[in-house]
């Protein structure tokens, strides 16, 4: 079998032994989804126009809670140095285990925001805008939150640093995606900011993958 | 399988860690067919230089060559074992093996028997003890063919007999005119090997 093969075996193996992995995220977006309209007055029309944002958010927050760990425990266990002596390049690796991370841990998350958008009565116009900005910008989000995981690999506490660190990284795709809801809920045209959003996460998927496979390089370099 | 000849060769080598010198003017040549024990007190420096030599830490100073080429060229035919687990706790014995190794599944199982894990190969390392996820990590040595093994303290929570079934398997390997590296506190019984002692620098 190819490593490709192998490597999405092995996430798919993975997920079959820690479920909570997938569905810990999802409560998370959900709970915090219901959670919005008791805070709030219970004002359907004020629900509707800050939903979609709000919802955006959410899985973002989801989506870094699940990215955080990425590398962790293989590092600790030890496998991660042993994709070094694998016949591919590390970032080739890498890429492979981000893209598995978003078809297994991001998607899932993508697919259950219709149910927290039904919750707060988003328009279906915006709803829909929503899960195309959501299909466009998460490669990004999960690239820039996988390099925070990697860079944060041999400090113990890192959690919340790696979130940090690539936090100015997060700022532009929310600011496109919030550019777009807007303009979905006027009406206009939204193309041109998701192509912006596209953009983002192709030069996010090809470059991400360099740095990540140097950080790790890093880190096992300095760990004994 | 009959490995082809293969030379590794260290001149000159010195690492510092942490502002502490670990070693300098390290020289020693190996050839296949040779087992060398890196021997040496507590953080005298044996993970450090077998990290070194499988290219995982970058040589600070001096020059690793083997059959005369730089040591990038050759990772593909080291396999290297560290202190580490090696193993995933959630995954299952044969899947462990299946992900590091691209042989197929009859010479995984038949490496399970040799190292005793026969009838453990749907168990998940979590569920197994100490010595038997150490085992799983080895089980690697019956089933993939590098020349060149870099095992870092290979004999650790491994019981007397397992411990005889390595040693046989490294007087196998080295007798195909494979290479052998390792560290270990209890020098072992049944091994013709070299000693480099470490820990006498200041």
């Amino acid at each position: 079998m190819s490593i490709e093969k192998r490597m999405l075996a092995r996430e798919l193996k993975l997920i079959a032994a820690r479920p909570g992995d997938i569905f810990k995220p999802m409560w998370f977006l959900i709970l915090v989804i219901s959670m919005v309209p008791l805070a709030l007055a219970p004002d359907s029309d004020l629900l509707a126009e800050i939903g979609s944002a709000m919802i955006w958010v959410a899985t973002l927050l989801a989506l870094l809670l699940n990215t955080e760990h990425l590398f962790q425990s293989d590092f600790s266990d030890g496998v991660l140095e042993q994709w070094l002596f694998l016949d591919r390049p590390l970032a080739w690796l890498v890429g492979l285990k981000l893209v598995a991370h978003w078809l297994f841990h991001v998607l899932p998350l993508i697919l259950i925001t219709p149910i927290a958008g039904l919750m707060l009565s988003v328009p279906t116009e915006v709803l829909i805008a929503l899960l195309i900005t959501l299909f466009v910008a998460t490669p990004a989000l999960t690239c820039f939150s996988g390099l925070g995981a990697a860079l944060t690999l041999g400090s113990s506490r890192s959690g919340i640093l790696g979130v940090l660190v690539m936090m100015p990284l997060f700022v532009p795709v929310v600011i496109l995606a919030a550019g777009v809801l807007i303009r979905a809920t006027d009406g206009s045209d939204t193309l041109p900011l998701l192509a912006l959003l596209g953009a983002f996460s192709v030069v996010a998927a090809t470059l991400v993958p360099i740095a990540v496979s140097a950080a790790i390089r890093l880190n096992i370099g300095g760990s004994n | 399988m009959i490995f082809e000849p293969i030379q590794i060769e260290i001149s000159q080598l010195r690492c510092e860690r942490d502002d502490r010198l670990l070693f300098k003017n390290l020289s020693i040549k190996l050839e296949s067919g040779q087992i060398l024990r890196v021997a040496g007190p507590n953080g005298a420096g044996k993970t450090t230089l077998l990290r070194t030599l499988a290219g995982l830490f970058d040589i600070q100073e001096g020059e690793i060559r083997f059959n005369q080429q730089p040591l990038k060229e050759y990772l593909e035919r080291i396999l290297y074992i560290g202190h580490k687990p090696q193993v995933t706790k959630d995954l299952t014995v044969l899947d462990n093996l299946k992900f590091l190794t691209d042989v197929d599944e009859t010479a995984l199982k038949s490496a399970l028997s040799a190292v005793g894990l026969k009838g453990y190969h749907d168990s998940l390392v979590k569920e197994l003890s100490q010595g038997q996820g150490r085992r799983c990590a080895l089980a690697r040595l019956w089933c993939v063919d590098a020349p060149i093994w870099i095992l870092d303290e290979p004999y650790t929570a491994l019981d007397v007999d397992m411990v005889k079934t390595l040693d046989a398997r490294i007087t196998e390997h080295v007798a195909n005119g494979g290479i052998c590296l390792f560290t270990t506190h209890q020098p072992p019984q049944q091994l013709g090997y070299q000693t480099l002692e470490l820990g006498h620098v200041d």
